[in-house]
């Protein structure tokens, strides 16, 4: 799996703080992530009154965005129910970015 | 006198209670406080995935389609179960958790997950897998127990209805 934070590195300097900025679209992997990225950005400032730029690859769900385990769980929810996928409690243990839940996603649903 | 075979009797009488009543205590806290422990097993039958026959759901919860249609009304009402004619065969209801429910399943779960984690945390390595095997051989034994009453009560059922005809 083509890790998201690499490649971001290897692109331009970030002057926005706009992550989806930074993103070579060119690549198959990097247009799918970025629609995941997309639509988890979308659920999670629709949930909080958060800007879109305030979220960043690196943003740390719990710690960061604040959201607490019933919003983690809406969350986690929408997700499914967009991508047609299923989280069980011990994936999402293992997720603490948004970019770790892009790449938790991209892998469920590339199989 | 000390007894193990009472102190293991009693220990697991109060470890059933006490855990029905935990459950029942978080949930009046959280935000579920609508819903009763009986209806949060329900939604657990259900499971968040699937929708599932009444029928099915019955089975799994070893009670007759009428008294889970009542239930099910309720939880409709409440807003946590939708209930649909199923588009190839219309004599089967199903059933599912609505995103409302499908929150009440994920956090019950989670609740489950804690207590769990909690008991076996402080235990070393070997000692929680010997815990595991040991529950795991009651947990087979009061199945088995089930399952003879619950055929006793069939064959029961089944001779009184021949009688009756």
């Amino acid at each position: 799996m083509t890790d998201l934070s690499s490649d971001l590195q290897r692109g331009e300097p970030d002057s926005t703080g706009d992550p989806r900025e930074r993103i070579g679209l060119d690549d198959p992997v990097m247009r799918r992530k970025e629609r995941i990225y997309d639509t988890l950005i979308d659920l999670v400032t629709e949930m909080d009154d958060l800007s879109p730029t305030d979220i960043k690859p690196e943003t740390e769900i719990v710690h960061d965005l604040g959201l607490d385990s019933l919003q983690v769980y809406e969350l986690v929810i929408d997700l499914e129910s967009r991508f047609e996928i299923r989280i069980s409690d011990d994936e999402l243990e293992r997720v603490n970015t948004v970019q770790d839940v892009v790449d938790l996603i991209y892998g469920m649903t590339s199989e | 006198m000390y007894s193990a075979e009472n102190d293991f009797a009693e220990g697991l009488l109060r470890i059933f209670d006490n855990v029905l009543l935990t459950e029942e205590k978080a949930l009046s806290k959280g935000y579920f406080s609508n819903l009763s422990i009986a209806e949060l097993h329900t939604l657990e039958a259900i499971g968040p995935y699937e929708a599932r026959a009444m029928s099915e759901t019955a089975s799994r919860l070893g009670i007759t389609t009428g008294t889970l249609t009542v239930a099910i009304d309720r939880l409709v009402r409440k807003g946590y179960v939708e209930r649909y004619r199923d588009s190839k065969d219309r004599r089967v209801v199903r059933i599912c958790l609505t995103r409302q429910g499908k929150l009440a399943y994920r956090m019950h779960a989670k609740f489950h997950k804690l207590l769990v984690r909690r008991i076996m945390d402080p235990l070393a390595p070997d000692d929680r897998e010997r815990l595991a095997a040991l529950v795991r051989e009651i947990d087979s034994f009061i199945k088995e127990q089930y399952e003879k009453y619950s055929q006793e009560e069939n064959a029961r059922i089944a001779a009184k209805q021949t009688e009756d005809q």
